[in-house]
């Protein structure tokens, strides 16, 4: 490419989205410069979201095991826990990867600047820099990763030291002798875990009547039990009507049909209830970009906005709110704009919910296709038959192929179990290549490992599993 | 004692020569026993016996001539002799060692014995029945019409589980040529419905299996009906069609986006829907090979996968992509408008732009205008002719044609005109068969005439032009064109045209070159009249003069021909009476 032809692009927002886009970019031979207000690329995922999370919930997993290991004759103490440590491995973890992405950036020529993004037009771009001053810049095009945030209910807010959402609830202030976890997702779930872990005592409200809504239930019901008894209390079909401060802490109101204790005082309440996509950016209204329902930009399958020259990824365009699809949408838009022919059309997109056990799944889910009215079978194999399951002492744990009637096609997988987040992959590369259960059950698996138990699903589809006798179909 | 006697062999086999016995006095025999060879002028087949016993006399010999009837043997002991006759038939599949019986059964039953062999096939479909009751049927897409390859789904009327009966409209399919209703052909339970709305069909294309319902009565006719059904759905639906197109007016506006989404969604992504990308499930190819599908620029949900459960192969998506260039090449084939184009430039680099799908009558105008622009060798031959005199021989003609519920215009005449005009020059009535290396003359004249709609140009034909007159000719026409804006055209008013006639007179115009509509060989292209001073008795007339424009594939016709054919079309507008003497 010519110097003369050389595309400048920016990419507004430095998540794994984000950075994506602006390294493939500049791979691709474009110049780029990407905006972004910490000091380094990472976005919440890297500060204030998945890693700093998945940090503390390995501890948590490792006090679970501590406590689990009484089982096998192994005693532990119970734990002292140098809180101000943990809050600085976690840090350290979040520096190093952050750092090393600003130094990534350096070394592609990627231009980071420090700042708030504002539109002029749909090619210039003014900057209000943390440094200081402004820049307005122009672009050929333009990358919109700007994320999303913690929605916030007005019901809910409050003002307090005590209220918490995901990001200060990861900085790890203090270990509270009681939380409230508002909101039965994977975010709620998962920090509660970690506090629960450290010795808070963990209640979760949640409005539906089930945790996790949207996951397939025989998935759910595993994390469930093991919720029942990590946490003090686990409160469905409840919502909350009102929180008070008060001197010993969070005055909260519940109401719903199975209500046993209509008011209790927290000391600490976590709101959890979903997060927002960050669309409000100044001057969007003099583009062409579009805010659809519930404040997603309105993107094309080459996740070009209706303005031409601008592009958007991420959180801020839609569901599923996942680093891995942002990442994913991020490449396809720098492609995109390079002018390959590229499109954002993946057969599956993976979810992994941190908590212990963990739930992963990719493709269709059951609750998706009963809900699409979807003609499908499932096969199952139960972690109780899986040798590797008992050595580890885990047998709650589900693995389950989700095929299409016809042609055996993997389309979906779900695993609920230890490490269920590191099988995944294998479902979501068999449904991208469009494997069929046969491909699965003829793929040898490690013996043991817990990755069997897909091979294993398969089998159980076709009444030959090894481990586990079902009549034949 | 019981005789055993020779079985009917099968018809018209009434002896044998005894080439084996296999059995002597004191032999016992049971029955199903192979006891003898027998080689008739069809084959030698193995004589099982019929009886079971010891065999006490044996009275034939080896070498001898054997006629049915004829006592074999006799057995002490014995059982089932009266049952001879009814076992005979299954006699030489009885057993199967020796190498003559195994080829008894495929030749003597077929060819000797065409009662048998008839009968077999009355009476196998019922034994059939069970197990094609408890099978899954398929209902595919079945012929529509000459020229109708493919349609796209506009209303889909059942869903998995769904009860239907044979007859019953399941989808309405927009055609280039018209809307329809689609009738199955089949009664069952819907089982999975493998296609969706917006998507387009081809013919033989898998609509939705069936599961033996409630009305299973029908299946006992399944076998037969299985080779009957296409032409079975295909009347019901010409059928369909003919009842004056009420399904037309409920369908979809072709190229029309529906205009209350727009608002509430994001328009790229409304624009795919329109065009049928939605509702797709997810494909079944790797990563690697969509990518190739999007680079080559084709839509990997039509590229046909040869692998285990439809997977598509990078192959696959390559074989497609040749077999698209290779249609685009020959002129022919769906893809004959996608590929050829050199690619388009970044339209949105200059501004906002829309893409809407181009559906229907639209797209098969584009598909069919690129083959026959690429196909033939065009020549447009320009003349004119004075029709003073004609103007007001059809002014007075009026009220007649329109007393015949017609109009008399110009079109009306020129059907007339250039019917006796093809009879007189009948390779402008013909095709050419380039792979034969044949001209196609056709013995009887359709005339197509091009009729502006607001959904495009449509060609209806009117049959055997050259046997009706011109108030007859004033009144189809009338009715076809209405017919046409109406949308009430059937495609079998659109098929089996022989040349093809477009009057642009009455919008405006000096002359045009009109495209060929393949595969006839030419067409005349009319424009506006208008008076002009014409040179005649001395002097300048104001006379009224007709601008006649003829395109032809100079293939097949000469320039002079030409000149020649438009030259008599011209004097026959001039003086009508031509018509009469000639025509």
């Amino acid at each position: 490419m010519t110097e003369a032809l050389q595309q400048n692009i920016a990419v507004v927002g430095g998540g794994p989205g984000g950075y994506a886009a602006a390294f493939l970019a500049a791979d691709l031979g474009m110049k780029v410069t990407l905006i972004d207000r910490e000091q380094n690329p990472g976005g919440v995922c890297l500060y204030r979201g998945c890693i700093p999370s998945k940090a503390l919930l390995h501890v948590a997993k490792l006090i679970g095991e501590s406590r689990h290991a009484n089982n096998w004759g192994i005693e532990f103490g119970d734990p002292r826990i140098d809180v101000a440590r943990l809050r600085s491995f976690k840090e350290g973890v979040v520096n190093k990867l952050t750092g090393g992405l600003g130094q990534i950036a350096k070394a592609r020529k990627v231009q980071y600047i420090r700042g708030d993004a504002s539109f002029e037009n749909s090619n210039t771009v003014r900057i209000a820099k943390n440094a200081g001053g402004e820049d307005s810049l122009t672009f050929d095009r333009i990358i919109l990763a700007t994320g999303s945030r913690p929605a916030v209910v007005p019901s809910l807010k409050l003002d307090s030291q005590r209220m918490l959402d995901s990001t200060s609830a990861l900085d790890l202030k203090d270990v509270p002798d009681t939380l409230l976890v508002i909101g039965g997702g994977y975010i709620g779930l998962e920090l509660g875990t970690v506090y629960a872990a450290l010795g808070s005592k963990v209640s979760v409200v949640e409005m539906t009547g089930g945790l996790l809504p949207g996951a397939d239930r025989d998935l759910v019901l595993p994390l469930y039990k093991q919720l029942e008894k990590v946490f003090d209390a686990i409160l469905l079909n409840t919502t909350v009507t009102a929180v008070k401060e008060e001197a010993s802490g969070i005055r909260v109101c519940f109401d719903g049909k199975d209500v046993k204790e209509r008011e209790k005082v927290f000391d600490k309440v976590l709101v959890s209830v979903g997060r927002k996509p960050n669309s409000e950016i100044p001057g969007l209204d003099r583009t062409q970009v579009r805010v659809g329902e519930r404040g997603f930009i309105q993107v094309n399958k080459h996740l070009q906005t209706d303005d031409p020259a601008i592009y958007a990824i991420g959180d801020v365009v839609g569901e599923p709110m996942l680093a891995h699809k942002a990442s994913h949408e991020g490449r396809t838009a720098a492609e995109h704009i390079a002018g390959h022919k590229v499109a954002f059309e993946p057969n599956a997109i993976p979810a992994v919910v941190f908590t212990d056990p963990e739930i992963a799944w990719t493709g269709l889910t059951e609750t998706q296709a009963e809900k699409d009215g979807r003609e499908i079978k499932v096969a199952k194999f139960p972690w109780a038959a899986s040798g590797r399951a008992m050595t580890v002492d885990r047998t709650e744990g589900l693995t389950k192929l989700i095929l299409d009637p016809g042609t055996e096609r993997v389309l979906g997988v779900g695993i609920v179990g230890a490490g269920a987040g590191e099988l995944i992959a294998e479902g979501t590369l068999a449904i991208e290549m469009a494997a069929l259960a046969k491909d699965i059950a003829l793929t040898i698996h490690p013996h043991p490992t817990l990755s069997e138990t897909v091979m294993q699903s398969a089998e159980v589809f076709f009444g030959t599993s090894t481990d586990l006798y079902r009549p034949r179909r | 004692m019981t005789e055993f006697k020779l079985p009917e062999l099968g018809e018209n086999v009434h002896q044998g020569d005894l080439v084996r016995l296999m059995i002597s006095p004191g032999t016992t025999v049971a029955e199903g026993q192979a006891v003898m060879e027998l080689e008739t002028d069809k084959a030698v087949v193995e004589v099982p016996s019929s009886v079971s016993g010891t065999v006490k006399d044996v009275l034939v010999k080896l070498g001898e001539k054997i006629k049915v009837g004829q006592v074999i043997f006799t057995v002490e002991n014995g059982a089932g002799g009266k049952r001879v006759e009814a076992r005979a038939p299954s006699a030489p599949t009885a057993k199967s060692e020796p190498k003559p019986a195994t080829t008894a059964p495929k030749t003597a039953p077929s060819e000797a014995n065409p009662v048998q062999s008839a009968s077999p096939k009355a009476t196998t479909p019922a034994p059939i029945v069970p197990s094609e009751s408890s099978e899954v049927s398929e209902f595919k897409l079945p012929e529509l019409g000459e020229n109708i390859h493919q349609g796209d789904l506009v209303r889909l009327m059942i869903s998995p589980g769904a009860q239907v009966s044979e007859g019953q409209p399941v989808m309405e399919l927009e055609t280039d040529k018209a809307v329809v209703e689609v009738p199955s052909s089949l009664s069952g339970i819907v089982k999975d419905v493998l296609v969706s709305q917006g998507e387009q069909i081809k013919v033989g294309q898998l609509i939705f299996t069936l599961e033996p319902g409630a009305t299973s009565q029908t299946h006992t006719q399944q076998p037969s009906r299985a080779e009957e059904s296409h032409d079975h759905a295909r009347m019901a639906f010409q059928a369909a069609i003919q009842s004056e197109g009420k399904t037309e007016e409920q369908a979809l506006p072709p190229d029309q986006p529906p205009a209350a989404a727009v608002a509430t969604f994001s328009m790229p992504l409304h624009l795919d829907r329109a065009a049928g990308a939605e509702n797709r499930g997810p494909v079944p190819a790797a990563p690697h090979v969509r990518r190739l599908a999007r680079e080559l620029g084709i839509d990997i949900h039509n590229v046909p996968g040869n692998g285990p459960g439809g997977r598509i192969s990078e192959a696959d998506v390559k074989m497609y992509a040749k077999s698209v260039i290779v249609a685009v090449a020959s002129g022919t084939g769906p893809g004959a408008t996608h590929l050829k184009q050199p690619a388009l430039p970044d339209f949105g680099k200059w501004g906002k732009i829309e893409r809407v799908s181009m559906r229907g009558v639209r797209r098969k105008t584009a598909e069919h205008m690129w083959e026959a622009w690429s196909a033939i060798p065009h020549v447009t031959q320009q003349d004119k002719a004075d029709i003073t005199e004609l103007e007001q021989l059809r002014t007075k003609f009026g009220p007649k044609a329109a007393e015949a519920g017609g109009k008399m215009t110009v079109t009306a005449i020129a059907l007339k005109v250039c019917a006796s005009a093809l009879k007189i020059f009948p390779q402008f009535n013909a095709s050419i068969d380039m792979e034969k290396e044949e001209i196609v003359y056709k013995q009887f004249i359709n005339i197509g005439v091009a009729v502006d709609t607001d959904r495009g140009l449509l060609v209806p034909v009117i049959r055997d032009v050259e046997k009706k007159n011109i108030v007859e000719l004033a009144a189809e026409l009338t009715g076809l064109s209405k017919k046409a804006r109406d949308k009430k055209l059937s495609p079998a008013d659109m098929e089996g045209g022989t040349f093809t006639i477009t009057n642009l007179g009455g919008i405006g115009g000096t002359g045009f070159s009109p495209i060929v509509n393949y595969p006839e060989v030419a067409i005349l292209g009319l424009s506006r009249s208008s008076m002009e001073p014409v040179w005649m008795n001395g002097k300048f007339e104001a006379r009224m003069v007709l601008p006649l424009s003829l395109s032809y594939d100079h293939r097949l016709i000469d320039g002079a021909d030409a000149a020649r054919f438009l030259r008599w079309i011209a004097e026959a507008f001039e003086q009508p009476f031509l018509l009469s003497v000639q025509g």
